[in-house]
């Protein structure tokens, strides 16, 4: 992830974002689209459904340099693989739980289920996020360097 | 010899002897005063049962069990954390919980308060008086790791999690750690042969996957060469399970975790969107 | 047997929890009437095989193999927990490569011969030599591996077959600094106080150690004590996980310990910190050592180290003004041209404070192998018979003579590890290793190698076809930790149990056996045929073990001093007096590195341990487990540098001395400073040793592992760079 910085002293928080294709990603693709003015240090994975995202692959992404990791879905109720975004949401949930204890806090990982599949909604809520993550404290404790990992040259 | 430790014998004798087990795995103080596991098949050795220190046999009893031919039936004399770990070994089906016999015994007020036990106890203790549990949340070690300043939090954690030497005594010890292959050894996901381990890759993969499963025995934190208070990283999502759902792992055997194991009841409690988000749609309560 | 076989024919990872062979159970008949079929299991308590703090393992037996490694909850050291090496300790026993039968060489290959030939074999080639060459030429490398009582039985051997002291073991390559310069300063070579006694420590200066790797669990109580509040400051030129974890990291420039060390010591001498009262009733020769230090700044000493001087000020007060300071080394200080200087500055400043002798405090030398200790105790030094008893006394020379049943024993001090080989073919002709791998764990392999093809006759008894039995003429069988009683002392001076939880593989016979065997060919009588009572004959004539028996270990072992069977061992030394009476202050005369980076090779290059192999891999390398956590050898390299070089993570390098050059996969990290690099000495396939400094410490013969200069490369692949 090598997102370009802003000209602020502190870098951009970097966020990984899960998109569903169904209804985050249709979102996503929109602010593109319409040049929505949009912060510039995200980046986007679509999958399938928000449920087919492993708790293990936010946790990565946070390790990997991530400041914050986006979750998206479509609403509760509007799950095209029935309901699989309620596990999603729950198993998230849970996350958020352990993010909490270890101090990395719950904020750092972003649920939207429904609320993004609007260019302008995508735009907002990814805006709001960065700046949510902005003041809290760099994960470097956290971070080994991570030259050497096979996946990551 | 203290009448738990009696009952205890007695009834491996009565089992023994019945044919109703075939062998009993247990503590015993041998000859030299020294403690440790042994697995029973003969009735001379059940003078030399033993029920401390604290050793958690649910692991064993496991392997035990699974490396033995289909019909060999185990007794274990435990206490009420390995049951609840042997439970939920049943529930996901890793052994036949048929096989195996608890003889449960309680612990004392040193121990409990030495694990921070909310339950010392096992569901129907053979030998032993239940005692209240303890709270961990009113530890002053568990609330200076669990509440107050986030960002003080997040660097102890980080902290004390950099100890870390890969040694995964965490992960061999707990009796709920029996995934094959694990994934905390694929360098896809944590990277190897580096010591501090990578923290949130291997700490925070091994407790999420416990989430809904850990039973708090601290067989984790007691395997621990380097002082990582593991079990308390899994409290809080314990407890939350406890507020959302009404759940605690090692208690009923036929619920299954409404976290991870259950697509059924779909319903994720207790959720609620960020209050500064824009949503469209209706209530989500099913 | 090259990296690939190796990996070849190590059986496939076992993925953990699943179920062996059915086919292996064997149904039990007295059993209720059911086929229950659940085979033999057994636990059985003993010792691990792998580092000095000797944790307690147990291991369990099922049909006659080993299958798990468990912690033992009831250890005094380790209570519990293992480290890595330790869970997977029982991994490499059964593997296909083990030696299962004596083996002649034949050529460029072996052929088995039975037991009887190769005993009749061996004792004859020795006395031959020594016959033909003088009792000189023959040598025994002992093994601190092996247990206490066959490192006893092969020094025993040595001297009294032949009357040669050459009997030495690779603590020559680690702790032999240790052994010179506490004998010179305190009068005993050994750690001081107890494991358990750091997490007690208020202060902890951890000085070329990096326990996180080498000795998780003893790092366990360093981390107790830290809980406690302590205060632990290293220094150490890489960041290594003990540098991570602690308040205060000190990047040393390589080999300036003593100026360090001396200028902590002269700020503590100005800034009157020291303990005056301990010195003038404790110690000896200060007023000279105070002459010495005024040769020595602070300024000075942050020019060589490349440590700011507020910082040598601070960690100087912090240690003296700690109610309990302990100060923990190993291969850090040691592996240098001045190392015994280097351990001496060590015991200067811990007696300048008087932070040694009592509980919590003291001087923590790590020593490496499971039973290195136990080897030295048990005499395998060419200068000392068993309990560090002079061979110069004459009277100690007729009892040990009379006690084995010879005439007499010789005063000629023998040669080192180091100088046997370098000698070999020339004063030396005849070798007989026991257990050790030479040709990776000495520097400058190549001159090993070809030191030791010039021996009219080599002997190497081993677990397994190392390198160095590959070079041998014979090649006997032994047995490992798991297949043997005995004991093992560790890095705290505790005799420990091993207990025998399987049989050796095939013929191969457990090394005290081989030595009673052996032994008796030469005319050496040995009235006894177990451990247990050879145990009693070292308490005989050990006043320091004179309380060790079998009987007596089986719960928690003993530390010696246990000078008798009431004894309940020694938690601490020097309590109240030294070992020698008073502390006695030495000069610690520094000596730079011998070999600097220059233009031609401008890297520092360092060798050392990582966490999930040891030593020379024989055993580590087999484990399926530990070789899967890190399957190759590597170089640690800076980014900077790799950069430089094009280099990118994992590609391959070439790393060049004077005395060869390696090709390894790079790893790039911020553990290593800039222009140093960091090999391993694990790995066969890239060996460390082609690459180091033979230069020795004058005093007690150590190689310069720690430091040399090197070239780094990128290694060309198919002729593409």
């Amino acid at each position: 992830m090598n997102a370009p910085e802003r000209n602020d002293k502190k870098p951009s928080p970097r966020v990984l974002v899960f998109a569903c294709r169904w209804c985050a990603l249709v979102g996503a693709d929109a602010a593109g689209r319409k040049k929505t003015e949009l912060p510039a240090s995200f980046r986007v994975i679509p999958v399938e459904c928000a449920s087919m995202v492993e708790p293990d692959s936010v946790l990565r992404a946070l390790a990997s340099g991530a400041d914050g990791v986006a979750v998206m879905g479509c609403h509760l109720g509007g799950c095209r693989f029935n309901d699989a975004n309620h596990v999603a949401v729950k198993r998230m949930e849970a996350l958020g739980d352990l993010l909490d204890t270890v101090g990395i806090g719950r904020r750092r990982l972003l649920l939207s289920f429904g609320t993004a599949h609007e260019g302008h909604e995508f735009a907002e809520i990814l805006g709001n996020f960065l700046q949510e993550l902005g003041p809290l404290p760099e994960l470097t404790p956290w971070r080994k360097t991570l030259l050497n990992l096979p996946a990551f040259r | 010899m203290s009448e738990l430790i009696h009952t205890i014998r007695e009834k491996s004798q009565e089992l023994l002897a019945a044919g109703r087990v075939d062998g009993i795995l247990c503590l015993v103080r041998d000859r030299f005063d020294v403690v440790q596991p042994r697995l029973i098949f003969r009735a001379e050795e059940i003078g030399s049962i033993e029920t401390s220190p604290k050793w958690n046999l649910a692991k064993l009893a496991l392997q035990t069990i699974r490396q033995s031919g289909p019909s060999f039936r185990l007794a274990v004399v435990c206490r009420g954390c390995d049951e609840r770990a042997l439970l939920e070994l049943a529930k996901r089906n890793q052994f036949d919980a048929t096989r195996i016999t608890v003889l449960g015994y309680t612990c004392s007020r040193e121990q409990a308060e030495s694990c921070l036990c909310v339950r010392p106890y096992p569901e129907k203790p053979l030998a032993g008086e239940k005692i209240e549990g303890v709270d961990p949340f009113a530890d002053p070690r568990v609330s200076a790791l669990l509440t107050g300043d986030e960002g003080k939090r997040m660097a102890r954690w980080a902290g004390l999690l950099s100890r870390c030497i890969k040694c995964y005594g965490c992960r061999n010890a707990c009796p709920i750690c029996v995934c094959t292959p694990c994934k905390l050894e694929d360098d896809l996901w944590v990277e190897r042969a580096v010591v501090p381990t990578e923290l949130i890759p291997y700490h925070l993969i091994r407790a999420f996957h416990l989430s809904d499963t850990c039973v708090a025995c601290g067989a984790c934190q007691d395997a621990c060469p380097v002082g990582i208070p593991l079990l308390t990283l899994q409290l809080l999502m314990r407890r939350r399970l406890q507020e959302r759902y009404a759940y605690e792992a090692g208690l009923e055997a036929d619920r299954k975790s409404p976290l991870l194991m259950d697509f059924d009841h779909a319903s994720p409690a207790g959720f609620e969107l960020p209050a500064w988000t824009v949503s469209s749609e209706a209530p989500h309560e099913r | 047997m090259s990296a690939e076989s190796v990996r070849e024919r190590t059986p496939r990872d076992l993925p953990r929890g699943m179920s062996e062979k059915t086919e292996d159970m064997v149904p039990i008949e007295d059993r209720s009437g059911s086929t229950a079929c659940c085979g033999e299991v057994r636990f059985v308590r003993t010792t691990c095989p792998y580092c000095g703090t000797g944790c307690g393992v147990i291991l369990k037996v099922e049909g006659g193999r080993l299958t798990r490694t468990l912690p033992d909850r009831e250890h005094p050291v380790s209570r519990g927990t293992l480290c890595v090496k330790g869970w997977s300790a029982h991994e490499f026993v059964a593997s296909p490569d083990r030696l299962t039968q004596p083996l002649l060489r034949d050529g460029d290959s072996f052929r088995p011969i039975p037991w009887d030939e190769a005993i009749a074999l061996a004792a004859g080639k020795l006395r031959e030599t020594a016959d033909r060459h003088g009792p000189d030429a023959v040598g025994g490398l002992s093994s601190a591996k092996c247990t206490n009582e066959e490192n006893y039985l092969f020094q025993r051997l040595i001297r009294a077959a032949f009357r040669t002291n050459n009997v030495d073991h690779c603590a020559r390559l680690c702790h032999a600094p240790t052994t010179v310069a506490m004998v010179q300063t305190l009068g005993s070579g050994a750690m001081t106080n107890s494991i358990a006694d750091l997490a007690g420590a208020d202060f902890i200066l951890v000085i070329g150690s990096n326990a996180a790797e080498s000795h998780p669990v003893l790092m366990g109580e360093i981390y107790k004590a830290i809980d406690r509040g302590a205060r632990l400051v290293v220094v150490d030129p890489r960041r290594t996980a003990v540098a991570e974890n602690a308040a205060e990291h000190l990047r040393i420039r390589p080999g300036s310990d003593i100026p360090l060390l001396n200028g902590m010591m002269r700020h503590l001498v100005d800034a009157k910190l020291y303990d005056e009262a301990f010195i003038r009733e404790r110690t000896e020769a200060f007023p000279e050592f105070l002459e010495y230090l005024k040769g020595w700044t602070v300024e000075g000493a942050a020019r060589e180290t490349g440590i700011p001087t507020e910082k040598i000020r601070e960690i100087a007060e912090g240690y003296a003004r700690a109610p309990q300071a302990a100060v923990v080394y190993c291969m850090g200080i040691t592996q240098h041209a001045c190392g015994t200087a280097n351990v001496i500055a060590v015991c200067d400043l811990a007696m300048l404070c008087g932070q040694v002798g009592k509980e919590f405090s003291g001087i923590y030398p790590l020593r490496g192998q499971n039973n290195v200790q136990g080897a030295c105790d048990m005499g395998a030094l060419p200068n000392v018979f068993p309990g560090y008893q002079a061979v110069s006394d004459p009277t100690l020379r007729a009892k040990f003579a009379q006690a084995w049943g010879v005439a007499e024993l010789t005063d000629r001090p023998g040669l080192t590890v180091t100088e046997m080989i370098s000698q070999a073919g020339k004063g030396i002709r005849a070798l007989y290793i026991m257990a050790e791998n030479p040709m990776l764990s000495d520097p400058d392999v190549t001159h090993v190698m070809h030191s030791l093809k010039k021996l009219d006759f080599l002997i190497v008894q081993d677990i397994f076809l190392t390198e160095t039995a590959r070079l041998a003429h014979l090649v006997l069988p032994g047995a490992c930790f798991a297949e043997k009683t005995g004991t093992f002392t560790n890095t705290e001076r505790r005799f420990q149990l091993l207990r025998r939880a399987v049989a050796p593989p095939g013929e191969a016979l457990d090394d005290f056996a081989i030595l009673c065997r052996l032994s008796r060919a030469l005319d050496v009588p040995v009235p006894y045929d177990t451990p247990a009572a050879a145990m009693e004959e070292i308490a005989a004539l050990c006043p320091a073990y004179g309380g060790i028996r079998h009987s007596r270990l089986e719960k928690a072992g003993l530390q010696w001093p246990c000078p008798h069977l009431d004894h309940p061992g020694t938690r601490f030394l020097h309590q109240g007096r030294f070992s020698r009476g008073l502390g006695h202050f030495v000069r610690p005369d520094h000596t730079p590195p011998q070999e600097m980076p220059d233009r031609e090779y401008p890297f520092y290059l360092s060798t050392g341990r990582m966490f999930a192999h040891y030593h020379t891999g024989t055993m580590t390398r087999r484990s399926p487990f530990l070789n899967r956590e890190k399957e190759g050898a590597y170089a640690e390299i800076h980014p900077e540098d790799a950069a430089r070089l094009t280099v990118g993570p994992g590609d391959m390098i070439r790393i060049s001395t004077r005395r060869g050059s390696i090709v390894t996969a790079a790893v790039l990290t911020t553990r290593v400073a800039p222009g140093t690099v960091f090999v391993p000495f694990h790995f066969a396939e890239a060996r460390a040793n082609v690459l180091t400094n033979p230069v020795l410490d004058p005093v007690s013969k150590i190689p310069e592992f720690k430091v040399c200069a090197a070239r780094v490369e990128k290694e060309a692949v198919d002729g593409k760079p």
